[in-house]
């Protein structure tokens, strides 16, 4: 997995590549969490994720409590198919904000 | 290690990882390898996929909770019978895993982890934990009819 993070006011947007596994899931986190508790709108853009997962779903859902409890929200954005796929999977569509 | 027999089998496919999460990306790889000879469509190569590789993700995880930088492998056993029976056999040596204790949390309980057991029994027709025969200690078969 790789990743770029930019920046527009207070919203950051987190651009992942690659398969999130269970392998890279700290990372992921690594990335994601300091934002969060920085209070930013964070955006995870997943266009070039190919495969995610139940530990990359897990980061998600974590991520999306975590942002709740701080006032802020966590966006994911271009959701790849594969991607989208395991979230119906997990019925998480309508908990999570998908765009 | 790789092992091949067409011994009754349509497919029968044997690879060996050792158990850590960084092993993960090999058994996808794999396993996709194994499917490119399936002919089967490709939304459900990538959820056999998944399957197994959450099972093996359960291995790691579970079965050698508390145990690090272990040399130990895990065998994976990927059969087609000439019925279209598809049936992957996972082999570690790891604690004994309880059958009764292997359950997905509630899947409307919102909240990290628990949903890699879910997805294996989402996408595969059965599930069944035997004692492994030595020198195994846990035999984890899922079956699929294709």
């Amino acid at each position: 997995m790789t990743y770029k993070v930019t920046e527009d006011g207070n919203i950051s947007t987190i651009f992942l590549d690659g398969e999130i596994d269970m392998d890279v899931t700290e990372k992921a986190k690594e990335i994601i969490m300091p934002l969060i508790e920085a209070k930013k709108e964070v955006h995870i853009n997943l266009k070039e994720v190919q495969y995610m997962d139940s530990s990359g779903i897990s980061v998600l859902i974590e991520s999306h409590q975590k942002a709740t409890e701080m006032g802020t929200k966590v966006i994911l954005k271009e959701i790849s198919k594969s991607v989208l796929k395991v979230i119906m999977m997990a019925k998480l569509e309508q908990i999570l904000n998908l765009d | 290690m790789s092992i091949s027999s067409n011994l009754g089998d349509k497919i029968a496919e044997t690879r060996d990882f050792v158990v850590n999460s960084a092993s993960l990306k090999e058994v996808r790889s794999f396993s996709r390898e194994v499917f490119e000879r399936i002919e089967i469509n490709q939304d459900l190569k990538d959820e056999l996929v998944l399957a197994i590789a959450e099972a093996a993700q359960n291995i790691v995880k579970h079965a050698y909770k508390g145990i690090e930088n272990t040399e130990d492998k895990m065998e994976i056993k990927i059969s087609l019978s000439k019925d279209n029976e598809l049936e992957i056999g996972f082999f570690d040596k790891g604690k004994p895993v309880d059958d009764a204790k292997v359950r997905h949390r509630n899947i409307d309980d919102i909240k990290p982890g628990g949903l890699g057991t879910f997805f294996i029994q989402q996408i595969m027709d059965a599930v069944v934990f035997r004692e492994g025969e030595k020198p195994w200690i846990n035999h984890l078969i899922l079956t699929k009819k294709l």
